[in-house]
């Protein structure tokens, strides 16, 4: 049986969709625990793909293919869940702010968190203080993550944190920031809880925010 | 000479170095590709006025997708001419955009300044923005002026507005600037009419090009098209420029690239052609790879340079003017892959013929603007120049007659033809030649170390021509009218 996590995990790791979904199949067929398959095989995979990034051995479009395996497994063993708790670093809702359209390092930032384990919740672009505030409501997340690359959009990340404060929600979720002018010292002018310069920091950010 | 009178058949000269990245076959198919691409996929447009404008002008609209027929596309391609002209702040016809002129500048809208006097990396002042207009005033290799970083000291959304308010009162040179949106754009124009008298003086010999930027793939934000509209109603010089990625916002291929800058160029090119006719466009420009560790749009790979001369290319087949890219480095410090990499780019350009080489002062993958990095670029392009302007072969450079007159084993050091002839070597100014003695005697400077020194010492010396005082004052009162305008917006906000 553990040769299906190695397999899992080695197919995770080389991208292989159609090949992880088989192997999934297989091992549930085999009366394999769900929550043993995502932490021993996908996740497992998962993490070496973060490990060998983290040291330029793999590229983002490898990771991603990676995320994609992993996901098309997940797909397959979520649905049998059904009453145990899905295994998450937690959850994050990640939007381009209000009169922004650049969201492909957004995209990024949530697709690695996605590899990381993470559940995200992607508001795409344009997302003003109130369709944050929605979110939140609705999602509960652990973290919201607002990305920017104007200088002039970058102020109404101000405008998102004051009115979670009036809410009387900031205290209820981490906020981060990012995007090409946001800075540390940016993050912490606006009262937010952190910063990232790119999409792998972000997903370490998450991590340490959560713990 | 005493060569017998003579005549030649199929003799051809070289009067420059040739380089082409693209044959016209090559350029016909990435053009063609980009038809393609906008007539099958379109590209999403978010202004009702664009839309209308789109939809007015027999482009297939459906919500905010727009197809464009190829009949069209082409129809505005050929009514772009083919030629601008660019005056100096005081009227003169400086640059000539057409055919393979080169004209090189630093970029706009960096987040961070490389401060040349304590170098330190931070947020750009109003009074750097003086600074960048004086330096880019002094170069001689620097054509134009930009800004060189986005002011973080006024008023945010009128930053544009107050970099434009810098750079003209410090540069007599040509201006290209930015602006957030057409209001901005208002203003940046009507400071210039106050320079030069009037809009008609403006527009019949304009000193300024506008300059807007499109986020690929084929997507147009309401700001980036309805910027490239204003300067075709208003009757100004547009630089309409993609920020192009292969890997990420474009395919991982050079070709596929090529083909999105294209097609997004035409995008903007389209709406304004459909405006005015015949209005100015210059295609821009940016494009380079996404690095796949990094994440960054890299201002220093190689493809930089080869996408930007492959692009060029295809500007010159569309005759259409190009803004290009050069003098840029990913580096974060004034150090040896700056050097590497801005010479690399500025040659590559050069040898391109891309009419406007801009972002000679892009340090860090583009985050932070750097003088020093521009007083070095300006160097460069000296070096640049010189290898532009090729080998003169003619009877008075073959100098048979001279090597005749010294003969075996002589020199020719004492010759007329020397004298008349030695200062077409270039020349460095910043390049240290001395021998080891001399150059320890002035100090064992590094190259790093005299480029901080002339910028320094062209901000304390430099002296701009100034504005004469009326002038100044009418372009103080716009930007007091914008102020008053963006305090309005806040209040009822």
């Amino acid at each position: 049986m553990s040769n299906y996590f190695e397999d899992l995990a080695k197919s995770v790791i080389a991208g292989q969709q159609e090949r992880v979904k088989e192997l999934t199949r297989q091992a549930l067929d085999a009366g394999t625990d769900p929550v043993e398959i995502i932490n021993q095989g996908l996740i497992a995979g998962m993490n070496v793909v973060g490990a060998r990034f983290k040291v330029g051995q793999m590229f983002v479009p490898e990771v991603l293919m990676s995320a994609r395996a992993m996901n098309g497994g997940m797909d397959l063993v979520k649905p049998l869940l059904v009453g145990q708790e899905l295994p998450s670093a937690g959850k994050v809702v990640l939007g381009t702010v209000k009169g922004d359209l650049h969201d492909i390092g957004k995209n990024l930032v949530g697709m690695m968190l996605e590899s990381a384990g993470f559940t995200v919740v992607n508001l795409g672009v344009d997302a003003g203080p109130d369709k944050f505030l929605q979110a939140i409501k609705e999602h509960k997340p652990g973290v919201i993550g607002m990305s920017a690359l104007l200088t002039t959009t970058m102020l109404s990340m101000k405008d998102t944190i004051e009115v979670l404060k009036e809410e009387g929600l900031r205290n209820k979720v981490k906020v981060i920031v990012g995007g090409a002018p946001i800075s540390q010292d940016f993050a912490e002018e606006i009262g937010a809880d952190g910063f990232a310069p790119d999409a792998a920091s972000a997903t370490d950010l998450c991590k340490k925010l959560l713990a | 000479m005493t060569r017998s009178q003579y005549v030649r058949a199929n003799y051809q000269v070289n009067a420059t170095p040739q380089f082409h990245v693209l044959s016209e076959h090559q350029c016909e198919d990435i053009y063609y590709g980009a038809l393609e691409a906008l007539e099958r996929t379109g590209a999403e447009v978010h202004s009702q006025t664009a839309l209308r404008i789109f939809r007015e002008g027999g482009c297939r609209v459906d919500g905010n997708r727009v197809r464009f027929p190829a009949r069209l596309v082409e129809r505005a391609v050929r009514s772009t001419p083919s030629r601008v002209v660019i005056s100096d702040r005081e009227g003169h016809r400086s640059m000539f955009l057409e055919g393979n002129n080169v004209y090189y500048g630093p970029g706009p809208t960096n987040t961070y300044t490389l401060d040349p006097f304590t170098g330190e990396r931070r947020r750009p002042k109003k009074s750097d923005t003086v600074r960048a207009g004086i330096v880019c005033d002094a170069l001689p290799n620097i054509a134009y002026a930009m800004d060189n970083g986005t002011p973080m000291d006024v008023t945010p959304t009128l930053a544009d507005v107050h970099a434009f308010q810098a750079l003209v009162e410090n540069t007599v040179k040509p201006i290209i600037h930015w602006g957030f949106g057409i209001e901005q754009y208002q203003d940046i124009v009507d400071m210039a009419a106050a320079v030069t008298g009037s809009l008609e003086e403006l527009q019949r010999n304009p000193f300024i090009i506008l300059y807007s930027e499109s986020s690929p793939p084929l997507r147009h934000s309401e700001e980036a098209i309805d910027k490239a509209i204003f300067a075709a109603k208003t009757d100004i010089p547009v630089i309409y420029t993609p920020c192009t990625f292969s890997g990420g916002v474009a395919p991982a291929t050079m070709a596929g690239s090529l083909v999105i800058s294209v097609a997004d160029f035409l995008v903007g090119l389209v709406a304004g052609q459909l405006v005015r006719e015949g209005a100015s466009f210059i295609m821009g420009g940016l494009i380079s790879t996404m690095d796949m560790s990094s994440s960054i749009l890299s201002y220093g790979a190689t493809e930089l340079s080869l996408l930007s001369a492959g692009l060029t290319d295809v500007a010159r087949y569309m005759k259409i003017p190009m803004f290009s890219t050069g003098g840029c480095t990913d580096s974060k410090v004034i150090d040896v892959q700056m050097g590497i990499e801005a010479a690399f780019s500025i040659l590559i350009a050069g040898l391109s013929g891309a009419n406007v080489v801009h972002d000679c002062n892009y340090m860090e993958y583009g985050a932070t603007g750097s003088l020093e990095l521009m007083v070095m670029d300006d160097e460069i392009i000296g070096m640049v120049k010189k290898i532009l302007k090729g080998i003169e072969v003619d009877d008075e450079h073959l100098a048979v007659d001279v090597i005749d007159a010294v003969g075996p084993g002589g020199h020719f050091l004492g010759e007329m033809h020397t004298m008349a002839h030695f200062r077409d070597f270039w020349a460095p100014t910043l390049i240290n030649r001395l021998r080891y003695d001399g150059w320890k005697a002035e100090g064992s400077k590094t190259m790093g170390q005299r480029v901080r020194e002339k910028t320094q010492n062209i901000i304390n010396t430099h002296e701009p021509e100034r504005l004469p005082k009326d002038v100044l004052h009418r372009i103080q009162e716009v930007v007091d009218r914008a102020e008053a305008r963006e305090a309005a917006k806040k209040i009822s906000k």
